[in-house]
């Protein structure tokens, strides 16, 4: 049990919401996982943890470099789905969710799990 | 910075796709019993010579290590220190046991690294079944070590 463990449990019962993930800001390794078969294999899920987190210190620099400041939301929309991620420090919170998925709805949720951490 | 230099065709390609896509500042592959087959990032033999030695040192009690300890041995190693970090990894292709040892820093992740490895080792398989090298010569360290380095920086004068 993580401080994570009840906001990815919380994330994985959203609508949409395929896996949802905390890794390390800085290695990209992942913490911990809603759901231990959600989401693909493992393989695919330490693929997307680690390029999720290296793009999302990317977007950061990308960020800072435009004088906006610390990124909040970083949201990536793809043909097949979505990948919604949020920083807390040392963490990454990171969301895979269907095109369907109420994306508002899982924002609101990863932010106010943002404040909460 | 110099250019990769690599001393089987086979290894190449893969080779360069990996340190450019694990953004790896230097690295060494090599045989677990110490011959180099490629090498990217360091300025001469003597520095090869000293990564080749420690990491089959390293290599060999680490394996031994995780034997006592999980009754199998460790495949990975990773050192995050302050600035650099260090991965190294095996793999098996074509019946031989190498080694990958490789530096990187804030520009990459250990999870990238990671990832890309993975990558890498399937795409040695790829090229070595498609090239269908000869096998390569498995004899003492010293012997073995001082052959590839004089194929990759050319033989001391």
């Amino acid at each position: 049990m993580t401080p994570f463990t009840e906001t990815l449990r919380h994330l994985g019962r959203l609508p949409g919401v395929i896996v949802a993930m905390t890794a390390g800001a800085k290695d990209g390794l992942i913490i911990e996982q809603s759901g231990s078969s959600a989401g693909g294999d493992a393989s695919s899920q330490r693929h997307t943890a680690a390029l999720a987190a290296f793009l999302y210190a990317k977007s950061g620099r990308a960020s800072a470099a435009a004088g906006l400041g610390e990124p909040v939301f970083m949201r990536l929309e793809a043909d097949r789905g979505q990948l919604c991620v949020v920083g807390c420090g040392e963490v990454v919170l990171l969301a895979l969710i269907e095109s369907s998925a109420n994306v508002g709805r899982v924002r609101l949720d990863m932010l106010t799990a943002r404040s909460a951490l | 910075m110099t250019a990769p230099s690599v001393g089987e065709k086979w290894v190449d390609a893969p080779f360069r796709r990996f340190l450019d896509d694990a953004r790896i500042k230097c690295g060494v592959v090599l045989l677990s019993t110490g011959r180099v087959i490629a090498q990217y990032g360091f300025a001469g033999p003597d520095d090869v010579m000293s990564v080749c030695a420690l990491a089959s040192a390293i290599n060999a009690s680490s394996r031994e290590l995780g034997k006592q300890l999980d009754g199998k041995p460790f495949g990975e190693l990773h050192h995050a220190g302050g600035e650099r970090q260090l991965y190294m990894g095996s793999f098996r292709v074509g019946g031989s046991e190498y080694l990958f040892v490789g530096v990187f820093d804030a520009e990459s992740s250990v999870g990238l690294v990671e990832m890309y490895f993975g990558d890498f080792c399937r795409s040695l398989e790829e090229s070595w079944k498609a090239s269908a090298p000869e096998a390569l010569p498995q004899g003492d360290f010293e012997g073995d070590l001082n052959r590839s380095l004089d194929a990759l920086f050319g033989p001391l004068e």
